[in-house]
């Protein structure tokens, strides 16, 4: 046995205990909202009695600055990541910080919803759709109509500069022909209001400060259920979407607990968590929750994560260039 | 006196001597942990991508002109909402603590309350008090059209409710001076016939120069920092500041961010350190020592003008205070975001739901409470010495450490968190204990931010002290810490219990610090408004908020009770 082994062994005999313990605690950082989180939690820790889930919920942009500190002190804290969007999941593959991983359950969803090479996984369709104040005059139906003068000063959109969402949203927007940069020009044009981020235009439109939006289908679809004086618009064109990928960090203590994890929010029942929660399940066998419209009837506009990765910087000194002068 | 007696006294002033070095050895270790160290490791982290080349971060954020742009705003609101604070904040100080207005108690009580409501909440409700949703407006059906351009949504927007939200700063650092001024100075100017006008230039104004500069130097730092109220009225009018840009930075997600992040809050910090120093040259200028307090304070009689005063007062104060927390509450009681408030909606869900249900709401209190009590503690018994020490020290030396203790305060708390995870992530060294994820990160962050806070009434009440008295007690034999306790400690009382309560009130429901250091189980208020509203819970949100001021209020009014067994003035809405 040659020496490098036996230190090996003797390294794996003392973590051995650590290990046991480890075993039943996952760390996980997500950006789901509070309630959704601890309902994930829940449901996980039910079905796999033996793990213990702690986590943190934040911002994906404060997550994420929190997460880059933490490794750039030489620290591993998370097991498992579940943020809003592929865009930042594409930035953590390309600095070596996940771990592929092939779960046996993503035979069940569409290729464009999970990376290739197993490093993270989509669990949820969140859509940027076209909200509208119920007493406002106008009924748009398309992204185009808010470039029309009946719309001047009225529409309120979250910022790209602040909001990972509303970056793809950009990108995706502007890689479709009818649309592109102009589009955005346009929209400066009819004095577009760029708030910061989801929350901020759902206060615009439902307080009636802008009477018109662009925001994420759930938010707005939530709170018209309880009473506020908004609906969504699903566009002609499409949506835009983000995944809310689950993903496993490279330096994860406890793969096994974490590969569970992915395993669970993939599985049907995962899903169904989804599902209730309000959201558009990733898999599209599962049906759609109260107040959308029927699965085949959404359209979703093309985007490719790598490429808006790459055009990221570019994007936002672009629009920068647009809306901040 | 004999040369050996002379010998001995020297040998007992070497022996105090002995006492004030391990006293300053002692504090001096403490700032360079509290306030240089994570200022330090921020610009390694500045620094460390530098290659002296074009494309290292450093001169990117150099190079680039939304650096400028954003720096030239930040300067621009920050200066005239100093502006607006000082003279709010003084014109408060004035009246109420100067004049025989009715109910002075009242007036100062709730002057203090706007602190209390975070930043963005009261941009929110004024956006909402005059949008086409206005609960006011809508029942005198003058409410404007749904979509009508919004005036707040400016620099001037911006200005004005930093000026509103930083006035109690200005007002309580002033107050303290106030109170020591005496009325024989007055009487003897009325005596030699001076006019109303010049007993304002000639003895009030250069009495209270140094309170005002101290005050409107704290107003200014904090409104540099600021990051809620430009993100929710700038960023919509395309207006960026130096907090806003380094947010933007942040979600750019590259490896390069924490450099580039680090670099603007250098930037920051420069901008603070020299506030700092025109601030220390303004108050060399206007050096007046008073022999502490007396036995009736100034006061004027208004005569005729205390009723339209009064009236002027309450109007500000609707303004300021009643007009918000009016939309706060109004925006807890509905049952969803943008619904009407009447006999037919009307619902306490929220607060059964955050109350009730939600066991995070009773560890955010618990957590924030704890934080904010200690902090304050810790802080008041730290100034002490401190401040004593610093006065002792030569006018640049001072000068120089005032700056560094001020920079943790100025650079904007998300930056700051940055620094204390950089710090604090690995286990410390030789005991082994992680002090990441625990209350321990935020209570150091806490005593870092918020030293200058505590400090700052602190120094200017000592440096308006006479000498002559520390002088007289020296020469009778007393060693530095029974001087400290037994003389100037009463006479500063009133200022270390306002840097004390200053301290309270912004930790209580601060987030931006926490908002990076938080885990689960060590939520904060200011965490879970904040992460409510983001979520869209914006009716929960409000909830809690309406929770906190309850709360703060209820704890002011118990401070009262102790009002009598304390010395003069500490408890500012007391007599």
């Amino acid at each position: 046995m040659t020496v490098k082994k036996t230190l090996l062994l003797c390294a794996a005999a003392l973590a051995f205990p650590l290990s046991v313990q480890a075993q039943d605690v996952l760390t996980l950082y997500t950006s789901q909202p509070n309630k959704d989180a601890q309902m994930t939690v829940d449901a996980f820790e039910a079905a796999n009695p033996d793990i213990k889930v702690e986590w943190v919920r934040d911002g994906t942009t404060k997550l994420m600055t929190k997460l880059r500190a933490e490794l750039s002190s030489g620290v591993v804290k998370p097991d498992v990541l579940l943020i809003a969007d592929s865009v930042t999941m594409e930035s953590m593959v390309s600095d070596g910080y996940l771990y592929s991983y092939m779960s046996p359950n993503r035979d069940q969803y569409e290729d464009s919803l999970y990376s290739e090479d197993g490093y993270y996984y989509g669990t949820k369709l969140i859509t940027t759709g076209i909200v509208r104040h119920k007493k406002a005059p106008q009924h748009p139906t398309d992204w185009s109509d808010f470039v029309k003068p009946e719309y001047k000063n009225q529409v309120a959109m979250p910022s790209p500069l602040y909001s990972g969402a509303a970056l793809i949203h950009l990108a995706t927007l502007t890689d479709d022909e009818s649309l592109g940069w102009n589009y955005y020009e346009q929209l400066h044009a009819n004095q577009v209001m760029a708030q910061g981020g989801n929350g901020g235009v759902l206060k615009a439109v439902a307080s009636g400060t802008k009477p018109y939006g662009v925001i994420v289908d759930f938010l707005a679809i939530r709170e018209a259920a309880k009473g506020s004086p908004i609906e969504f618009i699903f566009p002609k064109t499409g949506v835009s979407m983000v995944t809310e990928p689950v993903a496993i960090m490279k330096e994860a203590k406890n793969k096994a607990a974490a590969k569970r994890f992915v395993d669970f929010l993939l599985s049907k029942k995962g899903q169904g968590l989804v599902l209730e929660q309000g959201y558009l399940p990733a898999r599209s066998d599962i049906g759609v929750p109260e107040g959308f419209p029927k699965r085949t009837d959404i359209r979703l506009m093309p985007f490719d994560a790598a490429k808006t990765l790459r055009d990221n910087e570019a994007n936002k000194a672009r629009f920068s260039k647009i809306f901040e002068g | 006196m004999t040369p050996s007696l002379i010998k001995r006294r020297f040998m007992d002033s070497t022996s105090m001597d002995n006492q004030l070095r391990w006293l300053s050895i002692g504090l001096f270790v403490l700032i360079a942990t509290l306030s240089v160290l994570p200022s330090l490791r921020l610009l390694v982290e500045a620094l460390s991508h530098t290659t002296f080349s074009a494309s290292s971060p450093m001169a990117e954020v150099l190079r680039s002109e939304r650096t400028w742009i954003a720096l030239r705003n930040s300067f621009y609101t920050s200066g005239l909402g100093t502006l607006i604070a000082v003279i709010l904040g003084c014109g408060f100080g004035f009246v109420v603590t100067l004049t025989n207005i009715r109910g002075r108690g009242i007036w100062v009580f709730c002057f203090m309350l706007p602190m209390m409501i975070p930043p963005q909440v009261t941009a929110l409700s004024w956006l909402q008090l005059f949008g086409p949703a206005s609960p006011i407006l809508n029942t005198l059906g003058i409410e404007p059209a749904l979509g009508s351009p919004q005036p707040m949504y400016s620099a001037e927007g911006i200005a004005l409710l930093l000026g509103i939200q930083s006035a109690p700063l200005v007002f309580l650092a002033l107050r303290t001076q106030l109170i020591s001024l005496p009325q024989d100075l007055l009487e003897a100017a009325q005596l030699s016939r001076a006019s109303q006008f010049r007993i304002w230039v000639d003895i009030i104004l250069p009495l209270c120069r140094s309170a005002i500069i101290a005050g409107a130097a704290l107003a200014f730092v904090s409104s540099l920092g600021n990051f809620g109220i430009p993100a929710m009225l700038g960023i919509p009018a395309g207006y960026i500041v130096l907090p806003t840009l380094i947010y933007q930075q942040m979600a750019g997600f590259g490896n390069d961010m924490l450099s580039q992040v680090a670099g603007l809050s250098m930037i920051i910090a420069l901008l603070v350190l020299a506030g700092m120093l025109l601030q220390q040259w303004l108050q060399q200028r206007s050096c007046y020592s008073l022999l502490g307090h007396t036995a009736q304070s100034l006061s004027f009689r208004l005569k005729q003008w205390r009723l339209p005063l009064e009236i002027l007062l309450a109007l500000v104060l609707c303004f300021i205070l009643v007009a918000p927390l009016f939309a706060l509450i109004v925006s807890s009681l509905v049952p969803a975001l943008g619904m009407p408030l009447n006999a037919d909606t009307i619902t306490f869900t929220a607060f059964y739901e955050m109350i009730g249900r939600q066991g995070v709401t009773s560890r955010a209190f618990e957590n924030s409470a704890f934080l904010a009590f200690f902090s304050a503690l810790v802080l008041m018994l730290l100034s002490l010495p401190l401040g004593y020490l610093l006065m002792r020290l030569p006018m640049r030396t001072r000068a120089v450490i005032a700056s560094l203790i001020e920079v943790p305060y100025a650079i904007p708390g998300i930056v700051l968190a940055i620094a204390f995870i950089l710090l604090f992530a690995k286990p410390l060294p030789f005991i082994e204990v992680s002090l990441y994820g625990t209350l321990g990160i935020i209570f150091l962050a806490y005593l870092s931010c918020f030293l200058s806070v505590c400090l700052k009434p602190v120094l200017s009440a000592m440096s308006q002290l006479d000498p002559a008295l520390e002088e007289a007690a020296q020469l009778a034999g007393a060693r530095p810490i029974q001087r400290l306790i037994d003389i100037i400690l009463p006479l500063t009382a009133p200022a270390f219990f306002a840097g004390g309560l200053l301290v309270f009130l912004i930790s209580i429901n601060e987030l931006t610090v926490s908002a990076l250091l938080w885990s689960a189980g060590n939520e904060t208020l200011g965490v879970l408004i904040f992460n409510l509203d983001e979520s869209g819970d914006s009716v929960l949100a409000s909830a809690i908020a309406v929770l906190v001021v309850l709360l703060v209020a209820g704890l002011m009014s118990l401070l009262s009770l102790f009002a009598p067994r304390l010395p003069k003035g500490v408890i500012p809405w007391h007599g």
